[in-house]
């Protein structure tokens, strides 16, 4: 398994994805870098340039990274396991869109999730992921509680656009600007099989606490709860609407015609953004820790 | 033929079975690799008992945690929300080449060693054993600036820390040369009467 700078390094500079958060970073302050290169990334956080310093620095980070008890390979197997998951559930809604049409795969668009209800539970999945990455990556900071928040509210803060293209793109553009407000709801219709139509939930089940379908179920309403009262607020602030992310889209990819489910569609079949920016928050972490061990 | 058959089947099951289990049930935990440097995690301080000895923020600044594992514990200095610098306390138990560059220091803080690293990183070697370090961010900070900040830390306490468990290596290795030593005088002494 490659480690996580190598993934860094690996990740693509200009594609999809990447023109999708470029477009989407126009809506949050400070804007968004596509760091794809591991020594420009340690040399950022050192401070220095020195090659020596940047080689140990590496090389401690990839140890860090082999160890399995330090969370930091395991928290980009969530991520995947959700970008899996993502890409499976886009493919075959966009199968349905265009297949709609032809009878011998109409039988394929019957098959399809496409639901609010499964949409709403593959989102509160991707929250959950997005916790478990966090406790993974950087255990559980702090003496108190009040600490724990203070260090979530600054990892949110660093991966601004990061969480602006998951409530974008798979709250407002899917569920309709009401999304936030209505997910709790349409999360409590969410029933034990519609779980199990994810793919990513087959991968995380081991990871998530509590056994069995229904005390995951209640430990994904949970999570959602904390981080809608988060996620409320930072989309208020920007004002973020389906409107204003497809038109913020438009500036890089080009005019869009359809309706925003399908954009919603085609950015799930074709981008990996929930992937390309973890890798990017993982690593800045790791570096800042390899960093401080050497 | 049958009997071959059958021995054949036997094996690959066997084998299949093996590898099932090596696979699925949590042996993992097991094998190399799990922890920084193969060290056992019970030889390394846990990063809770570092929070406390961070430095109390100025007015103005904030301090955040943001990382805490095992034998690590680190944090931000912000003022008005810039991140000023990155603290950390770290067990170098499992890393020890970072005690390396400390060996040639001329210059001290409180009678620990003190090295910089590049133009933004300070360290100070506690115990010969936690390693403080201080990272300029931003706009960064002067060396000063960090050796101050790197006083302010509760090095009193961070040097009287225990790890979890007496039984190290490097605990053991004293003893080990000791019970050496004893073995061999007393070889010399039950050799002495038979020449």
């Amino acid at each position: 398994m490659s480690s996580v700078l190598e993934r860094l390094d690996r990740l693509p500079r200009r594609n999809l994805t990447v023109l999708a958060i470029k477009g989407l970073s126009t809506l949050v302050p400070g804007g968004w870098k596509n760091i794809t290169s591991a020594d420009g990334l340690i040399a950022d956080v050192l401070g220095s340039s020195d090659p020596e310093l940047i080689r140990q620095v590496r090389e401690r980070a990839d140890a860090l990274s082999r160890a399995r008890h330090e969370g930091y390979g395991r928290a980009l197997s969530l991520y995947d396991a959700v970008n899996r998951s993502q890409k499976a559930a886009g493919g075959l809604r966009l199968l349905a869109n265009v297949g709609g049409a032809l009878p011998l795969v109409k039988r394929v668009a019957d098959l399809t999730p496409t639901s609010e209800t499964l949409q709403a539970a593959d989102l509160s999945l991707k929250v959950a992921a997005e916790m478990l990455a966090f406790t993974q990556v950087n255990g559980l900071p702090g003496d108190s509680f009040g600490d724990f928040a203070a260090s979530l509210g600054e990892y949110a803060g660093e991966a601004r656009v990061r969480m602006a293209a998951l409530i974008c793109f798979d709250a407002l553009l899917p569920l309709g600007d009401q999304a936030l407000q209505r997910l709790d709801g349409l999360l409590g219709g969410v029933s034990q099989r519609d779980l199990h139509q994810l793919p990513a939930y087959a991968g995380m089940a081991s990871m998530l606490p509590g056994r069995g379908d229904g005390a995951h179920l209640s430990f994904l309403r949970r999570g959602v709860d904390q981080w809608l009262g988060w996620a409320g607020g930072f989309s208020s602030q920007l004002g973020l609407t389906g409107q204003k992310a497809v038109q913020a889209l438009e500036n890089t990819l080009g005019p869009w015609q359809g309706s925003f489910q399908q954009m919603a569609t085609f950015l799930d079949a074709f981008t990996d953004t929930y992937q390309h920016t973890g890798v990017q928050a993982v690593a800045r972490r790791l570096v800042e820790r390899a960093a401080a061990e050497i | 033929m049958a009997r071959t058959l059958r021995w054949g089947v036997g094996l690959l099951l066997v084998v299949s079975l093996s590898i099932g289990a090596f696979l699925l049930l949590p042996f993992r935990s097991w094998l190399p690799g799990g922890t920084v440097a193969d060290v056992p995690l019970s030889q390394v301080v846990n990063g809770t008992a570092f929070n406390r000895l961070f430095p109390e923020p100025d007015n103005g600044d904030q301090l955040v945690f943001t990382q805490e594992k095992r034998g690590f514990s680190e944090a931000r200095l912000k003022h008005d929300g810039q991140v000023k610098a990155l603290l950390a306390i770290s067990d170098v138990t499992t890393a020890p080449e970072a005690r390396k560059k400390f060996e040639t220091s001329q210059s001290r803080l409180q009678g620990w060693p003190l090295v910089e690293q590049g133009p933004q990183a300070t360290a100070l070697l506690v115990a010969d054993r936690f390693q403080v370090k201080v990272i300029g961010q931003g706009d960064g900070l002067e060396a000063e600036q960090r050796q101050e900040l790197i006083g302010r830390f509760n090095l009193r306490g961070l040097a009287a820390l225990q790890p979890a468990l007496p039984s190290g290596p490097r605990a053991a290795l004293p003893s080990g040369q000791d019970s050496a030593g004893r073995q061999s005088l007393e070889r010399v002494a039950a050799m002495e009467p038979a020449s």
